[in-house]
């Protein structure tokens, strides 16, 4: 399974259908175009779908779940598996409903008090697993878990306003055209592609792949996993604060129905589950293709309660999909 | 880490021109001592070997000397000033690097990354450039001779020997001062190249030191060879001053062979019970013996020559690619261990991981021992624990473990215990061929003892044992032929009496031993 090559030095001077079938599988190729083929679809039954405040709306949708997402790639690249963004994104959203704070200078506040909540409780996750080695599914159970009970004590029922500013500025588009949300989930993008170029972007991969050839070639591996860890954590605090701008009101249990389908963007994008292989920005796409069919399936007149039965079934599909075509890119 | 390594301004001692040098150093894991007491000193511009048998301690003092593991006791000093590496990381702070024999080399990364692992970002940026990358590997490869590996190739795909060569170069690379080299022809055809690179390092003023288990390309490179045993260093000898016999004794530690049993009565005309010919694949290139009833033949090797590829075929885990294996003179068609113990006269397998290949650590070990045949003990699909226990009884008995023992869950019993309860269980069996892989590993005196009279009680009631085992001396009591295996072939075989220690280790190192009998099959 090791025919997907997530660095970037792996072009090759293979055959073009080689190489364009890899590339399709490697990377974003294949979840980009299923998205943009979704997108085709709406387009076609919502002929507004393509008008500047639907896609906001839209964006504005996919924000949260992109930003849990991206944050979930760093710790599932490094090979684990993080539950707590659930009781992050929770801490933030009642934290923000229950301390507005207005005007842009708090919204800066807000921001930042949500960016710390999350780096704080991936400092306590890192530890845990890099230090003392707990399993990451189980360290981060824990932490989960005391974090929706802190929420519950913050805000013990749904309720609370978050701040004006940030519900409407937060959710606008710029010049009546750039959807402000999708503007923060381009510049995290950007910050990955930037990061992915540092020691540390190549060592996450690295200790992924193989966390003993890692350490054994000078990667300090517990450091890596904690900066992973601490990163992740960062990026669920922020998708908590879009959350909140779009909901507009606290939630105890907001961060829940999030989890999960955060490893779905992940496998749909896909990172291998098993760590070392994949990327933030495919997290992103294979988010906001989970939020487009919701989307589409609305729009076609079906029930919400079919939704997860399509999300499920478009997982399978696209990961049996890029395996099968990663098999036959091998074989050239 | 910083700080972990204090080389500058170290008290100066005499004779500072030793490169590395280690006094005294000791490690234990819990009650087992890996490593008790090792001087080795490594000069500039020398290769020094590092020889000894399996569990001698040559790898715990590897894992010392690069940080790896950090040792109880003793002293170690690098030009002169105290060395004491915490990690990998500190050793090649102070130019110590190494080149492992499980290669570490991160599959996923391309190889021009991995040379330059951990620091690939350029100082001044602190960002990656892609071409700067792949400059920098392609020309280490350069230096080394490797410009035919593309930098850019994902080292997932190369070959294993290209990995190897890899793995040395960047070691190579990384040492300024020492430069260890954990069997690095064990993957390589030839040894032209590595040669090469050792005499490149050499050269230059490295240390090197030297592990290998292949006496002849020990003695092309290296000029003083340190030898291991138990856990001590027992000598360091000039290589050129040294015969292979001085070494293979030191070694071993003694010439004289332990007493041997009175060979078993061979009475009665043996027929083959199991037959192997030519069996190939995976580590196996090319195996044939026979095993006859009544016969206990012990399997010596090194780690890696095939021996488990071996158990694991006549087990039907896995599969040879080609050659044939016959059972009472039927070819074996068996495809698991459940279809081989019911074929023919049955062949029962003891496999090497007791954790995860032999026991259920959950259920009693009477249950353990009557797994295999729980169909034949049940009543309309039932199996109560005290038929268990009763069916299990006799099999206890046999390797005298205590009965009491049978109803307690297996993963609660002692190392020796559970090893107890699988040789029950493998000789509960009923087959009539037992395979055993190292029966005795990490289990106590006593436990032993016992398992080698069930081993010779079974063998004297017209049974056949395979059996491999990492302690040359058992093979010495027990076998009534032993094969050597190296590089996956049988390199040689002998038998009653002549097998002993001495021809036994000079044959797993592939030498043949001139007085010793050519090899019989």
């Amino acid at each position: 399974m090791s025919e997907v090559l997530p660095n970037e030095a792996s072009t090759s001077p293979a055959p073009v259908m080689g190489s364009l079938l890899r590339q399709l599988t490697q990377g974003a190729g294949l979840i980009v175009i299923l998205y943009v083929a979704l997108y085709a679809i709406y387009g076609y039954l919502q002929p507004r779908a393509l008008e500047p405040y639907a896609i906001a709306a839209l964006m504005n949708n996919t924000a949260p779940l992109a930003l849990a997402a991206a944050g979930q790639t760093f710790v599932v690249l490094s090979r684990g598996f993080d539950l707590s963004l659930a009781g992050v994104i929770s801490i933030c959203n009642v934290t923000l409903a229950v301390v507005p704070i207005e005007g842009p200078g708090g919204a800066a506040l807000s921001v930042l008090l949500c960016l710390a909540i999350g780096a704080s409780v991936g400092a306590v996750n890192g530890f845990l697993v890099a230090y003392l080695r707990l399993q990451s599914i189980a360290a981060t159970l824990a932490t989960m878990i005391i974090c929706q009970g802190i929420a519950l004590v913050i805000l013990n029922a749904p309720g609370g306003f978050v701040a004006e500013w940030i519900v409407y500025e937060m959710t606008d588009r710029l010049w009546g055209l750039v959807p402000v949300s999708g503007l923060v989930v381009l510049s995290v993008v950007a910050l990955w592609l930037m990061l992915r170029r540092t020691d540390f972007g190549v060592a996450i991969y690295a200790v992924g792949a193989d966390e003993q050839a890692a350490s054994l070639s000078g990667v300090n591996v517990r450091r890596v996993r904690f900066g992973a860890f601490v990163g992740a954590g960062l990026l669920y605090g922020l998708a908590g604060f879009m959350l909140s701008a779009q909901t507009a009101t606290g939630n105890p249990n907001s961060g829940t129905p999030l989890l999960l389908l955060t490893f779905a963007a992940v496998a749909l994008g896909g990172t291998s589950l098993a760590g070392g292989r994949g990327g933030l920005f495919a997290s992103v796409i294979g988010a906001a293709t989970l939020t487009l069919l919701q989307k589409v399936l609305f729009s076609t007149g079906v029930s919400s309660f079919y939704t997860g039965i399509f999300q499920g079934a478009v997982l399978i599909l696209a990961v049996v999909f890029s395996t099968a075509i990663s098999r036959i890119g091998e074989e050239k | 880490m910083t700080g972990a390594v204090a080389v500058a301004g170290g008290e100066a001692v005499p004779g500072a021109a030793l490169e590395l040098r280690a006094e005294g150093v000791c490690k234990s894991y819990g009650a087992t001592v890996a490593l008790e007491h090792a001087d080795i000193a490594l000069q500039a511009g020398e290769v020094h070997a590092l020889l000894g048998e399996n569990g001698a301690g040559k790898s715990t003092l590897v894992r010392i000397l690069t940080g790896a593991v950090t040792p109880d006791a003793g002293r170690m000093y690098l030009h002169g000033a105290a060395y004491t590496p915490h990690s990998i990381t500190d050793a090649r702070a102070v130019e110590v690097a190494t080149a492992f024999q499980e290669l570490s080399l991160v599959p996923n990364l391309s190889v021009a990354q991995n040379l330059l692992l951990p620091r690939l970002a350029s100082s001044r940026s602190g960002l990656i450039s892609r071409a700067d990358v792949l400059a920098k590997g392609r020309e280490i490869l350069l230096r080394h001779d490797l410009e035919r590996i593309d930098p850019a190739a994902e080292v997932a795909r190369l070959p294993l020997s290209d990995r190897q060569r890899i793995e040395i170069a960047r070691a190579a690379e990384n040492a300024g001062r020492v430069l260890i080299l954990d069997e690095p022809s064990a993957s390589l055809a030839e040894t032209d190249w590595l040669f090469a690179q050792v005499e490149n390092a050499k050269a230059r003023g490295v240390a090197i030191l030297y592990i290998s288990h292949r006496l002849a390309e020990v003695r092309a490179i290296c000029s003083v060879a340190t030898v291991l045993r138990n856990g001590r260093s027992i000598a360091t000898v000039d290589l050129d001053d040294a015969s292979d016999g001085d070494i293979f004794e030191m070694m071993v530690g003694h010439r004289v062979d332990p007493a041997r049993p009175a060979a078993r009565s061979t009475s009665g005309p043996r027929e083959a019970r199991v037959a192997v010919t030519d069996i190939a694949g995976s580590e196996l290139n090319g195996v044939s013996f026979d095993l006859n009833a009544g016969e206990v033949l012990g399997v010596a090797a090194l780690e890696g020559q095939g021996q488990r590829e071996l158990f694991r075929c006549l087990a039907g885990v896995q599969k040879p690619e080609a050659g044939e294996i016959r059972i009472d003179g039927r070819p074996a068609s068996y495809r698991s261990p459940r279809q081989a113990l019911r074929f023919g006269s049955g062949v029962s397998y003891l496999p090497e991981e007791r954790k995860t290949e032999g026991i259920l650590a959950g259920l009693s070990a009477a249950t353990n021992v009557v797994l295999p045949f729980l169909p034949r003990i049940s009543r309309a699909g039932m199996v109560g624990q005290g038929r268990e226990v009763s069916a299990a009884q006799d099999a206890a008995n046999a390797v005298e473990m205590n009965p009491r023992y049978l109803t307690f869950p297996i993963g609660e019993l002692s190392g020796g215990n559970q090893q107890k309860a699988l040789m029950a269980r493998t000789l509960a069996s009923g087959a009539k061929t037992l395979l055993l892989f190292d029966p005795t590993r990490g289990v106590d005196v006593g436990t032993k003892e016992s398992i080698y009279a069930a081993i010779s009680a079974f063998a004297d009631e017209g049974g056949s044992v395979l059996f491999y085992s990492s302690e040359l001396p058992e093979i010495v009591q027990l076998a009534d032929r032993c094969l050597v295996l190296y590089g996956g072939r049988v390199f040689e075989s002998f038998s009653g009496e002549d097998i002993n220690e001495q021809r036994l280790v000079a044959a797993m190192i592939g030498h043949h031993d001139a007085t010793g009998q050519e090899a019989t099959r």
